[in-house]
Protein backbone atom coordinates (compact mmCIF):
# COMPACT_ATOMS: atom_id res chain seq x y z
CA UNK A 1 0.00 0.00 0.00
CA UNK A 2 1.04 3.69 -0.67
CA UNK A 3 -0.86 6.79 0.33
CA UNK A 4 -1.49 10.33 0.09
CA UNK A 5 -2.77 12.03 2.69
CA UNK A 6 -5.98 12.32 5.11
CA UNK A 7 -7.17 15.77 5.81
CA UNK A 8 -10.81 15.39 3.84
CA UNK A 9 -13.28 17.51 4.81
CA UNK A 10 -15.83 15.74 6.18
CA UNK A 11 -19.60 15.97 4.88
CA UNK A 12 -22.25 16.43 7.80
CA UNK A 13 -25.04 15.77 5.51
CA UNK A 14 -27.24 12.95 5.30
CA UNK A 15 -26.92 10.22 3.34
CA UNK A 16 -27.48 11.04 -0.44
CA UNK A 17 -27.15 10.48 -3.99
CA UNK A 18 -25.29 12.75 -6.14
CA UNK A 19 -23.78 14.30 -8.95
CA UNK A 20 -19.88 15.14 -8.48
CA UNK A 21 -17.54 16.92 -10.39
CA UNK A 22 -14.94 14.93 -11.43
CA UNK A 23 -11.09 15.14 -9.86
CA UNK A 24 -8.44 15.22 -11.80
CA UNK A 25 -6.49 13.12 -9.83
CA UNK A 26 -3.63 12.14 -11.89
CA UNK A 27 -1.62 9.44 -10.51
CA UNK A 28 -3.19 10.79 -7.37
CA UNK A 29 -2.94 9.04 -3.93
CA UNK A 30 0.31 7.18 -5.29
CA UNK A 31 2.25 9.68 -7.00
CA UNK A 32 3.04 13.10 -8.05
CA UNK A 33 1.69 13.04 -12.09
CA UNK A 34 2.15 16.49 -12.68
CA UNK A 35 3.17 16.29 -16.27
CA UNK A 36 6.60 17.54 -17.18
CA UNK A 37 7.60 16.83 -13.38
CA UNK A 38 10.91 16.08 -12.98
CA UNK A 39 11.80 12.62 -13.79
CA UNK A 40 12.12 11.39 -9.90
CA UNK A 41 9.59 13.36 -8.05
CA UNK A 42 8.98 13.59 -4.40
CA UNK A 43 5.47 12.64 -3.52
CA UNK A 44 4.73 14.66 -0.67
CA UNK A 45 1.45 15.48 1.38
CA UNK A 46 0.85 18.70 -0.45
CA UNK A 47 1.73 18.09 -3.90
CA UNK A 48 1.67 21.32 -6.27
CA UNK A 49 -0.79 21.53 -8.62
CA UNK A 50 -3.98 19.60 -6.80
CA UNK A 51 -7.21 21.63 -7.15
CA UNK A 52 -8.39 22.72 -3.87
CA UNK A 53 -10.57 19.97 -2.50
CA UNK A 54 -8.66 17.20 -3.25
CA UNK A 55 -7.18 15.24 -0.35
CA UNK A 56 -3.68 15.18 -0.50
CA UNK A 57 -2.54 11.95 0.55
CA UNK A 58 0.73 10.26 1.98
CA UNK A 59 1.01 6.73 3.32
CA UNK A 60 1.31 7.80 6.61
CA UNK A 61 3.77 10.00 6.56
CA UNK A 62 5.94 7.66 4.61
CA UNK A 63 6.89 9.93 1.40
CA UNK A 64 8.10 7.85 -1.13
CA UNK A 65 9.64 8.58 -5.19
CA UNK A 66 8.55 7.19 -8.26
CA UNK A 67 10.54 6.18 -11.71
CA UNK A 68 9.07 8.41 -14.20
CA UNK A 69 11.87 7.92 -17.11
CA UNK A 70 11.44 4.20 -18.10
CA UNK A 71 14.90 1.57 -18.16
CA UNK A 72 17.31 1.44 -17.00
CA UNK A 73 16.68 4.15 -14.23
CA UNK A 74 18.51 7.35 -15.01
CA UNK A 75 21.24 8.79 -12.25
CA UNK A 76 19.29 11.18 -10.51
CA UNK A 77 16.25 8.85 -9.46
CA UNK A 78 18.84 5.62 -9.40
CA UNK A 79 20.93 8.14 -6.67
CA UNK A 80 17.67 9.33 -5.15
CA UNK A 81 16.68 5.88 -4.21
CA UNK A 82 19.89 4.75 -2.49
CA UNK A 83 19.96 8.09 -0.59
CA UNK A 84 16.09 7.06 0.80
CA UNK A 85 17.73 4.04 2.15
CA UNK A 86 20.61 5.07 3.17
CA UNK A 87 18.65 7.47 5.65
CA UNK A 88 15.50 4.62 6.44
CA UNK A 89 17.54 1.65 7.56
CA UNK A 90 19.80 1.56 10.65
CA UNK A 91 22.84 0.52 8.71
CA UNK A 92 22.21 3.29 6.34
CA UNK A 93 25.50 3.63 4.43
CA UNK A 94 27.20 -0.18 5.03
CA UNK A 95 23.69 -1.05 3.00
CA UNK A 96 24.09 0.78 0.40
CA UNK A 97 27.89 0.52 -0.03
CA UNK A 98 27.58 -3.47 0.10
CA UNK A 99 25.10 -3.57 -2.32
CA UNK A 100 26.25 -1.88 -4.84
CA UNK A 101 30.01 -2.47 -4.59
CA UNK A 102 29.48 -6.29 -4.57
CA UNK A 103 30.79 -7.82 -7.17
CA UNK A 104 28.74 -10.60 -7.91
CA UNK A 105 24.70 -10.58 -7.04
CA UNK A 106 22.34 -13.49 -6.96
CA UNK A 107 19.99 -13.25 -10.10
CA UNK A 108 16.65 -13.07 -9.30
CA UNK A 109 15.02 -15.42 -11.41
CA UNK A 110 12.43 -13.68 -14.15
CA UNK A 111 9.18 -15.82 -13.34
CA UNK A 112 7.43 -16.76 -16.38
CA UNK A 113 4.09 -14.63 -17.38
CA UNK A 114 1.48 -16.68 -16.57
CA UNK A 115 -0.15 -18.55 -19.60
CA UNK A 116 -4.09 -18.74 -19.57
CA UNK A 117 -5.11 -22.59 -20.63
CA UNK A 118 -8.58 -23.59 -21.88
CA UNK A 119 -8.27 -26.33 -19.44
CA UNK A 120 -7.67 -23.97 -16.86
CA UNK A 121 -10.59 -23.01 -14.10
CA UNK A 122 -11.11 -19.64 -13.14
CA UNK A 123 -9.58 -19.90 -9.27
CA UNK A 124 -6.58 -21.70 -10.44
CA UNK A 125 -6.16 -19.05 -13.26
CA UNK A 126 -6.46 -16.21 -10.71
CA UNK A 127 -4.08 -18.20 -8.44
CA UNK A 128 -1.39 -18.32 -11.31
CA UNK A 129 -1.32 -14.74 -11.47
CA UNK A 130 -1.39 -14.16 -8.07
CA UNK A 131 1.49 -16.21 -7.67
CA UNK A 132 3.33 -14.16 -10.75
CA UNK A 133 2.35 -10.84 -8.51
CA UNK A 134 4.27 -12.63 -5.58
CA UNK A 135 6.95 -13.56 -6.91
CA UNK A 136 7.52 -10.47 -8.07
CA UNK A 137 7.86 -9.12 -4.62
CA UNK A 138 6.22 -6.12 -2.99
CA UNK A 139 8.52 -3.15 -3.34
CA UNK A 140 10.06 -1.93 -0.22
CA UNK A 141 12.66 -0.20 -1.38
CA UNK A 142 10.90 3.12 -1.19
CA UNK A 143 11.23 3.97 -4.70
CA UNK A 144 7.86 2.73 -6.67
CA UNK A 145 9.20 1.62 -10.61
CA UNK A 146 6.61 2.12 -12.54
CA UNK A 147 4.67 5.36 -12.66
CA UNK A 148 1.08 4.65 -12.47
CA UNK A 149 -1.73 7.49 -13.26
CA UNK A 150 -5.07 7.13 -12.52
CA UNK A 151 -6.18 8.96 -15.11
CA UNK A 152 -4.67 7.67 -17.94
CA UNK A 153 -6.72 5.76 -20.76
CA UNK A 154 -6.74 1.91 -19.88
CA UNK A 155 -4.52 1.48 -23.30
CA UNK A 156 -2.39 3.50 -21.85
CA UNK A 157 -2.05 1.58 -18.42
CA UNK A 158 -2.20 -2.00 -20.42
CA UNK A 159 1.26 -0.87 -21.34
CA UNK A 160 2.79 0.32 -18.69
CA UNK A 161 1.70 -3.20 -17.25
CA UNK A 162 3.30 -4.82 -20.57
CA UNK A 163 6.36 -3.01 -18.82
CA UNK A 164 6.17 -4.66 -15.82
CA UNK A 165 6.56 -7.58 -17.28
CA UNK A 166 9.36 -6.83 -19.32
CA UNK A 167 11.42 -5.50 -16.30
CA UNK A 168 10.12 -7.90 -13.99
CA UNK A 169 10.96 -5.65 -10.68
CA UNK A 170 8.94 -5.39 -7.87
CA UNK A 171 5.48 -3.45 -7.94
CA UNK A 172 3.33 -1.71 -5.06
CA UNK A 173 -0.65 -2.00 -4.72
CA UNK A 174 -1.52 0.09 -7.63
CA UNK A 175 0.24 -1.29 -9.89
CA UNK A 176 -0.39 -5.06 -8.82
CA UNK A 177 -4.25 -3.80 -9.91
CA UNK A 178 -3.02 -2.54 -13.33
CA UNK A 179 -1.53 -5.80 -14.13
CA UNK A 180 -4.10 -7.85 -12.51
CA UNK A 181 -6.31 -6.45 -15.06
CA UNK A 182 -4.08 -6.95 -17.72
CA UNK A 183 -3.70 -10.61 -17.26
CA UNK A 184 -7.45 -11.05 -16.77
CA UNK A 185 -8.44 -9.24 -19.61
CA UNK A 186 -9.94 -11.44 -22.78
CA UNK A 187 -11.36 -13.78 -19.80
CA UNK A 188 -15.18 -12.60 -20.22
CA UNK A 189 -16.42 -14.51 -17.79
CA UNK A 190 -14.43 -12.81 -14.95
CA UNK A 191 -15.12 -9.11 -14.47
CA UNK A 192 -12.61 -6.65 -12.36
CA UNK A 193 -13.12 -3.61 -10.45
CA UNK A 194 -10.93 -1.67 -8.14
CA UNK A 195 -11.57 -2.02 -4.30
CA UNK A 196 -9.63 1.33 -2.77
CA UNK A 197 -9.34 1.33 1.45
CA UNK A 198 -8.49 4.41 3.59
CA UNK A 199 -7.45 3.82 6.95
CA UNK A 200 -6.03 5.38 9.91
CA UNK A 201 -2.97 4.26 12.29
CA UNK A 202 -1.74 5.99 15.28
CA UNK A 203 -3.51 9.52 14.17
CA UNK A 204 -2.03 8.94 10.80
CA UNK A 205 -3.87 8.23 6.85
CA UNK A 206 -3.05 5.40 4.84
CA UNK A 207 -4.29 4.30 1.30
CA UNK A 208 -4.45 1.00 -0.21
CA UNK A 209 -6.23 -0.36 -3.31
CA UNK A 210 -6.96 -4.42 -4.66
CA UNK A 211 -8.33 -5.16 -7.17
CA UNK A 212 -12.01 -6.88 -7.10
CA UNK A 213 -13.18 -9.99 -9.50
CA UNK A 214 -16.05 -11.46 -9.63
CA UNK A 215 -17.17 -14.53 -11.61
CA UNK A 216 -19.97 -16.85 -11.61
CA UNK A 217 -21.46 -15.33 -8.19
CA UNK A 218 -18.45 -15.41 -6.17
CA UNK A 219 -16.28 -12.32 -5.41
CA UNK A 220 -12.59 -12.55 -4.68
CA UNK A 221 -10.00 -10.07 -4.77
CA UNK A 222 -6.31 -10.10 -6.58
CA UNK A 223 -4.01 -7.72 -5.23
CA UNK A 224 -0.36 -6.99 -3.18
CA UNK A 225 0.48 -5.48 0.30
CA UNK A 226 2.74 -5.63 2.89
CA UNK A 227 0.11 -7.52 4.76
CA UNK A 228 -0.62 -10.91 3.52
CA UNK A 229 -4.48 -10.94 4.59
CA UNK A 230 -5.16 -7.43 3.05
CA UNK A 231 -4.21 -8.40 -0.52
CA UNK A 232 -5.59 -11.53 -2.78
CA UNK A 233 -8.99 -12.96 -1.68
CA UNK A 234 -10.23 -16.62 -2.91
CA UNK A 235 -13.28 -16.17 -4.98
CA UNK A 236 -15.73 -17.54 -2.31
CA UNK A 237 -17.62 -14.38 -1.21
CA UNK A 238 -21.10 -14.66 -2.15
CA UNK A 239 -21.43 -10.74 -1.89
CA UNK A 240 -19.79 -7.81 -2.12
CA UNK A 241 -20.34 -6.88 1.48
CA UNK A 242 -19.02 -9.72 3.12
CA UNK A 243 -15.61 -9.42 0.95
CA UNK A 244 -15.46 -5.65 1.98
CA UNK A 245 -15.91 -6.56 5.69
CA UNK A 246 -13.68 -9.15 5.37
CA UNK A 247 -11.24 -6.91 4.54
CA UNK A 248 -12.44 -4.38 7.56
CA UNK A 249 -11.64 -7.42 10.28
CA UNK A 250 -8.02 -7.45 8.43
CA UNK A 251 -7.55 -4.44 8.97
CA UNK A 252 -8.39 -4.64 12.80
CA UNK A 253 -5.83 -7.18 13.02
CA UNK A 254 -3.59 -4.87 12.36
CA UNK A 255 -4.75 -1.85 14.14
CA UNK A 256 -6.02 0.26 11.34
CA UNK A 257 -9.56 1.75 11.92
CA UNK A 258 -11.35 1.44 8.21
CA UNK A 259 -12.33 5.35 7.33
CA UNK A 260 -13.51 4.89 3.81
CA UNK A 261 -14.02 2.22 0.65
CA UNK A 262 -14.47 3.17 -3.03
CA UNK A 263 -15.36 0.61 -5.48
CA UNK A 264 -15.24 1.06 -9.16
CA UNK A 265 -17.24 0.10 -11.73
CA UNK A 266 -16.41 -3.02 -13.63
CA UNK A 267 -13.17 -2.65 -16.07
CA UNK A 268 -13.23 -3.39 -19.81
CA UNK A 269 -11.80 -6.33 -21.48
CA UNK A 270 -10.81 -4.55 -24.70
CA UNK A 271 -6.97 -3.35 -23.72
CA UNK A 272 -7.46 -0.75 -26.63
CA UNK A 273 -9.59 1.19 -25.40
CA UNK A 274 -8.89 5.45 -24.37
CA UNK A 275 -11.78 5.06 -21.48
CA UNK A 276 -10.03 5.87 -18.14
CA UNK A 277 -10.79 2.75 -15.59
CA UNK A 278 -13.72 4.34 -13.18
CA UNK A 279 -11.69 4.00 -9.34
CA UNK A 280 -14.47 5.51 -6.96
CA UNK A 281 -18.18 5.12 -8.20
CA UNK A 282 -19.33 4.53 -4.60
CA UNK A 283 -17.90 5.78 -1.98
CA UNK A 284 -18.44 4.76 1.76
CA UNK A 285 -17.75 6.75 4.55
CA UNK A 286 -17.28 4.01 6.71
CA UNK A 287 -16.72 5.95 9.61
CA UNK A 288 -20.09 7.20 9.62
CA UNK A 289 -22.05 4.08 8.13
CA UNK A 290 -22.96 1.46 10.30
CA UNK A 291 -21.75 -2.42 9.09
CA UNK A 292 -25.41 -2.77 8.37
CA UNK A 293 -26.15 0.09 6.39
CA UNK A 294 -22.37 -0.56 4.21
CA UNK A 295 -23.33 -3.83 3.62
CA UNK A 296 -26.66 -2.62 2.09
CA UNK A 297 -25.22 -0.02 0.09
CA UNK A 298 -21.95 -2.56 -0.95
CA UNK A 299 -25.21 -4.91 -2.00
CA UNK A 300 -26.91 -2.10 -3.74
CA UNK A 301 -23.67 -1.26 -5.97
CA UNK A 302 -22.87 -5.16 -6.40
CA UNK A 303 -26.41 -5.70 -7.68
CA UNK A 304 -26.22 -2.73 -10.12
CA UNK A 305 -23.14 -3.63 -11.49
CA UNK A 306 -23.76 -7.46 -12.24
CA UNK A 307 -27.49 -5.98 -13.91
CA UNK A 308 -24.43 -3.91 -16.00
CA UNK A 309 -27.16 -0.64 -15.43
CA UNK A 310 -23.86 1.56 -14.35
CA UNK A 311 -22.25 3.56 -16.22
CA UNK A 312 -18.80 5.65 -16.14
CA UNK A 313 -18.65 9.20 -16.39
CA UNK A 314 -16.76 8.83 -19.18
CA UNK A 315 -18.73 6.61 -21.19
CA UNK A 316 -20.27 8.57 -24.22
CA UNK A 317 -21.93 8.10 -27.33
CA UNK A 318 -19.98 9.43 -30.47
CA UNK A 319 -21.25 12.62 -31.52
CA UNK A 320 -22.74 12.42 -35.03
CA UNK A 321 -21.61 13.71 -37.89
CA UNK A 322 -23.44 16.95 -38.70
CA UNK A 323 -23.65 17.48 -43.10
CA UNK A 324 -23.29 20.89 -44.14
CA UNK A 325 -25.77 22.90 -44.38
CA UNK A 326 -28.02 21.60 -41.71
CA UNK A 327 -28.29 23.41 -38.52
CA UNK A 328 -26.90 21.81 -36.00
CA UNK A 329 -28.72 20.49 -32.77
CA UNK A 330 -27.22 21.22 -29.52
CA UNK A 331 -24.04 19.39 -28.41
CA UNK A 332 -24.68 16.54 -26.28
CA UNK A 333 -24.19 17.23 -22.89
CA UNK A 334 -21.98 15.40 -20.99
CA UNK A 335 -23.59 13.27 -17.95
CA UNK A 336 -21.99 13.94 -15.14
CA UNK A 337 -20.85 10.85 -13.18
CA UNK A 338 -23.57 9.26 -10.85
CA UNK A 339 -21.30 9.12 -7.90
CA UNK A 340 -22.55 7.83 -4.59
CA UNK A 341 -21.13 9.25 -1.76
CA UNK A 342 -22.92 7.90 1.26
CA UNK A 343 -22.73 8.47 4.75
CA UNK A 344 -25.41 9.00 7.38
CA UNK A 345 -25.57 12.01 9.41
CA UNK A 346 -23.95 11.42 12.88
CA UNK A 347 -26.69 11.60 15.57
CA UNK A 348 -24.29 11.24 18.35
CA UNK A 349 -21.51 13.65 19.69
CA UNK A 350 -18.91 14.13 16.92
CA UNK A 351 -16.29 11.84 17.51
CA UNK A 352 -12.46 13.48 16.80
CA UNK A 353 -10.26 11.84 15.15
CA UNK A 354 -8.11 11.82 18.12
CA UNK A 355 -4.79 10.21 18.22
CA UNK A 356 -4.87 6.70 20.84
CA UNK A 357 -1.78 8.31 22.81
CA UNK A 358 -0.62 4.39 23.87
CA UNK A 359 -0.23 3.34 20.41
CA UNK A 360 1.79 6.41 19.38
CA UNK A 361 4.10 6.52 22.61
CA UNK A 362 4.80 2.38 22.65
CA UNK A 363 6.69 2.14 18.86
CA UNK A 364 9.39 4.87 18.31
CA UNK A 365 7.48 6.25 15.28
CA UNK A 366 6.96 2.37 13.34
CA UNK A 367 3.84 2.98 11.71
CA UNK A 368 1.66 -0.58 10.66
CA UNK A 369 1.74 0.56 7.21
CA UNK A 370 -0.33 -1.85 4.62
CA UNK B 1 48.72 12.14 -53.87
CA UNK B 2 51.33 10.36 -51.47
CA UNK B 3 49.49 8.35 -49.16
CA UNK B 4 51.61 9.90 -46.16
CA UNK B 5 50.86 13.48 -47.41
CA UNK B 6 47.00 12.53 -48.00
CA UNK B 7 44.95 13.94 -45.08
CA UNK B 8 42.30 12.19 -43.62
CA UNK B 9 39.04 13.22 -44.86
CA UNK B 10 37.21 13.99 -41.53
CA UNK B 11 34.30 11.47 -41.01
CA UNK B 12 31.40 14.16 -42.04
CA UNK B 13 28.56 11.30 -41.12
CA UNK B 14 28.27 11.36 -37.00
CA UNK B 15 25.50 9.40 -36.78
CA UNK B 16 25.95 6.37 -34.54
CA UNK B 17 26.42 3.50 -36.73
CA UNK B 18 24.95 0.10 -36.58
CA UNK B 19 27.98 -1.35 -34.62
CA UNK B 20 27.50 1.79 -32.21
CA UNK B 21 23.78 1.32 -31.74
CA UNK B 22 24.45 -2.17 -30.86
CA UNK B 23 26.91 -1.53 -28.09
CA UNK B 24 25.02 0.91 -26.63
CA UNK B 25 21.79 -1.91 -26.98
CA UNK B 26 23.78 -4.16 -25.24
CA UNK B 27 25.49 -1.73 -22.67
CA UNK B 28 22.04 -0.59 -21.40
CA UNK B 29 20.95 -4.27 -20.97
CA UNK B 30 23.96 -5.25 -19.01
CA UNK B 31 22.95 -1.83 -17.14
CA UNK B 32 19.51 -3.27 -16.42
CA UNK B 33 20.61 -6.50 -15.61
CA UNK B 34 22.78 -5.05 -12.58
CA UNK B 35 19.82 -2.55 -11.77
CA UNK B 36 17.43 -5.61 -11.57
CA UNK B 37 19.91 -7.83 -9.39
CA UNK B 38 20.40 -4.19 -7.06
CA UNK B 39 17.23 -3.64 -6.37
CA UNK B 40 16.34 -7.47 -5.33
CA UNK B 41 19.24 -7.34 -3.41
CA UNK B 42 17.77 -4.07 -1.65
CA UNK B 43 14.23 -5.54 -1.64
CA UNK B 44 15.61 -8.40 0.49
CA UNK B 45 17.15 -6.08 3.12
CA UNK B 46 14.50 -3.71 3.30
CA UNK B 47 12.18 -6.33 3.77
CA UNK B 48 13.71 -7.76 6.49
CA UNK B 49 14.23 -4.57 8.26
CA UNK B 50 9.97 -4.25 7.59
CA UNK B 51 9.77 -7.41 9.27
CA UNK B 52 11.87 -7.02 12.25
CA UNK B 53 10.12 -4.05 12.92
CA UNK B 54 6.43 -5.14 12.47
CA UNK B 55 7.46 -7.80 14.90
CA UNK B 56 9.11 -5.71 17.13
CA UNK B 57 5.81 -3.13 17.43
CA UNK B 58 3.84 -6.47 17.99
CA UNK B 59 6.10 -7.92 20.66
CA UNK B 60 6.26 -3.97 22.30
CA UNK B 61 2.51 -3.88 22.06
CA UNK B 62 1.67 -7.46 23.79
CA UNK B 63 3.94 -6.60 26.60
CA UNK B 64 2.09 -3.36 27.09
CA UNK B 65 -0.95 -4.82 27.33
CA UNK B 66 -0.18 -7.48 29.94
Amino acid sequence: MTGPNATTSACSSAAKMGRQRSKSTSGSTYSNSKPGAESATLSTPNNAGRSSGEEDEKDGGVLFYVNRTGFPIEGVTWERMWTHVAKVHPDGQDIVRKIRNAAYLPKHPVPPVPNFKPSMSVPDWLLAIQNYMKTLQYNHTGTQFFEIRKTRPLCGLMETAREMIRESLPIKCLEAVILGIYLTNGLTSVERFPISFKTQFSGNHFHHVVLGVYCNGRYGTLGMSRRQDLMDKALTFRTLSELVLEFEDSYRRYQHTLKKVKIGLYVPHDPHIFQPIEWKYLVLNAARLGREDMRKELEKHGRDMRMKILKSSTAQSPIKERSRGKSLSPRRRQISPQRRHVHRRDKSPASLDRKPAELSTLNDGYQIRI
Amino acid sequence: MEPACRKDKPKLNSTPTRGDRAKQKSAQQEQKQRQRAEIYALNKVMTELEQQQFEAFCKQMQSQGE
